[in-house]
């Protein structure tokens, strides 16, 4: 009976989920098999170690590491700003209904639009540097486009990504307890620690989820960086993209997939591992 | 001299009140002109009249005009391109409710052990960096004759919208109290009479916030298009996109964003009226 029960669960399963695992897993296995030289359109389809050997490239090594700046400087960059916001919004104030869905509006802006309203700011007679050159605190205009820090990637993954980490953790947020916060009031503690003792070390499980998935959005960005940032370096997906779609260099390409993929799980494992810490030190 | 001293202490929580109000309005300040200004930039930069360009002295363009608005639908192919988008969206809403229904079901009634796990997965499409699923998800559809094809094109975004609508339809589903569905059983419900009279009006919410959310996915859903699509198929964010390639017109891509801009703003805003908060926690929430 229990096993007949089990069956039809998964039944039920099948259309919603079985179609995510169907086509998630013929993208990976179709990947991975590329990366390995098979399914290949310009050489023989054959099993090699060859296409592995990109990874040795200057090229890989500096988008590697063009990409892990991006993801790491954009995530905690977001941080900053969503974590304060999160707290704040567990007070109430006026219009607080109003301010929650303007908020929101990077989130429901599609990346492209996000990265076109950013450009006009950051443009070299931008309103970001008029702003700058009028309080006097620059002499003349920066040039903040295209340049090969990714300022203005960093800046657009910001804005973007904002709502998206307040959300998260504003779900873990305000599941705690006013009464705990009270309590430690009452006792004497003052905002700073109460935040530091008791609000912080309650929400790392929304913080580190936030982590993780902005931190595998912007290490993993294509369009972004396609259209506000610089040509070399550039993000993996995008010399990816380029690899695969102008040089037509599939089975190269799937390495640097892999890689892609690979990095985003290794790094949610080491947020993870990270996050532990912090709260064993308390 | 107790009553100086309460007095005193009165004061000192008064201002500390209102220094704490002071910045919170300067936070909320802070954060609408940092959301803001950029999207009035780019009203105002679709406004500029062509005849009168808008460049460096000037703080705002001299003229404004629906000049641009005009040329962008005469001589591009967004009305093509809108069309597509708004064909593909709706289909794409469909397909992910009926898809997702029976497996939120599932999830949200049915007590079985790898449930977490599944709940974790259904999130994958979302995570993955999408780029690199465009990518090979194509190659996979070439191979079957789906690539440049409308048809792969509903598919592949159908992939896309379904997390959303089976997270919000799995909350809607375990908020149904047991008791309800006992009741109606021991009444002599029938599972059709359940489904109909119970399930549906009771995650009615939860079905419109997912169609909603699966709506503006597809609409803004780049990735995909862009490898699958091109150049058979545009939809809005791909025109954009290549208005800011190698031909950056500034006042036609504006106008693009625009009109990209005002539907999913506008869905927004109808989502934060008709529904209590946590529509959108259910489908980032962990739990």
């Amino acid at each position: 009976m229990k096993k007949k029960n089990q069956i039809f669960t998964y039944f039920w399963l099948f259309p919603g989920v079985g179609y995510i695992i169907f086509f998630l897993s013929i993208t990976i296995v179709m990947m991975v098999l590329q990366s390995f030289g098979f399914f290949s359109l310009t050489a023989a389809s054959q099993f090699s170690f060859k296409y592995w050997q990109y990874l040795f490239d200057r090229q890989f090594l500096d988008c590697f590491l063009f990409s892990l700046k991006i993801g790491l400087v954009s995530t905690f960059g977001a941080l900053i700003f969503s974590y304060p916001l999160a707290l704040l919004m567990r007070k109430s104030f006026i219009w607080k209904k109003t301010f929650g869905s303007i908020l929101k509006i990077p989130l429901f802006v599609p990346a492209v639009v996000g990265a076109f309203l950013i450009i006009n700011l950051m443009a070299y007679h931008g309103i970001l540097n008029e702003v700058l050159l009028k309080l006097g605190l620059i002499k003349e205009p920066l040039r903040m486009l295209y340049n090969k820090w990714g300022i203005n990637i960093i800046v657009i993954q910001i804005w973007k990504n904002i709502p998206f980490q307040l959300l998260i953790i504003s779900s873990v947020v305000e599941t705690i307890r006013t009464d705990i916060e009270e309590a430690a009031r009452n006792l004497g503690a003052n905002s700073f620690a109460v935040v530091r003792y008791i609000m912080f070390p309650l929400s790392i499980p929304g913080i580190l989820a936030a982590v993780i998935i902005v931190f595998i959005f912007a290490f993993g960005d294509y369009v972004i960086t396609k259209v506000a940032g610089p040509t070399y370096p550039t993000t993996l997906s995008v010399q990816m993209q380029t690899i695969s779609m102008m040089f037509m260099e599939w089975n190269k390409a799937a390495c640097i997939g892999v890689i892609i993929m690979v990095t985003s799980a290794l790094s949610a494992a080491f947020f993870a591992k990270l996050a532990k810490i912090i709260q064993g030190i308390k | 001299m107790e009553k100086e001293l309460v007095i005193n202490q009165r004061i000192e929580w008064k201002r500390k009140q209102t220094f704490r109000n002071f910045l919170i309005f300067l936070l909320i300040a802070l954060v609408i002109i940092c959301i803001g200004v950029p999207l009035f930039m780019a009203l105002l930069w679709s406004l500029v009249n062509p005849d009168y360009p808008w460049s460096y002295p000037q703080s705002f363009p001299s003229h404004i005009s629906l000049a641009q608005w005009k040329y962008v639908f005469k001589y591009t192919n967004i009305v093509r391109a809108i069309v597509t988008s708004f064909s593909i969206a709706p289909i794409a809403a469909v397909l992910s409710i009926f898809l997702s229904l029976p497996s939120a079901y599932a999830l949200g009634r049915i007590r079985f052990p790898s449930r977490e796990f599944f709940k974790i997965i259904i999130l994958l499409p979302i995570i993955l960096p999408g780029i690199v699923v465009a990518l090979f998800l194509s190659r996979t559809l070439d191979f079957i004759g789906l690539s440049q094809n409308f048809f792969g094109l509903v598919l592949g975004h159908t992939l896309m919208c379904i997390p959303y609508m089976l997270r919000i339809l799995t909350t809607s589903f375990e908020g149904i109290p047991q008791e309800v569905i006992d009741a109606a059983g021991n009444l002599g419900a029938t599972p059709f009479v359940k489904f109909k009279e119970i399930y549906i009006p009771l995650i009615k919410l939860g079905l419109f916030a997912g169609a909603i959310l699966a709506f503006i996915t597809s609409i803004e859903e780049f990735n995909l298009t862009f490898v699958i699509g091109t150049p058979t198929f545009e939809t809005i964010p791909t025109i954009l996109f290549s208005f800011l390639g190698y031909n950056f017109i500034r006042t036609n891509a504006a106008v693009i964003s625009i009109i990209l801009m005002i539907p999913n703003i506008t869905l927004l805003f109808i989502v934060e009226r008709f529904l209590k908060t946590g529509y959108l926690s259910a489908v980032l929430g962990k739990g």
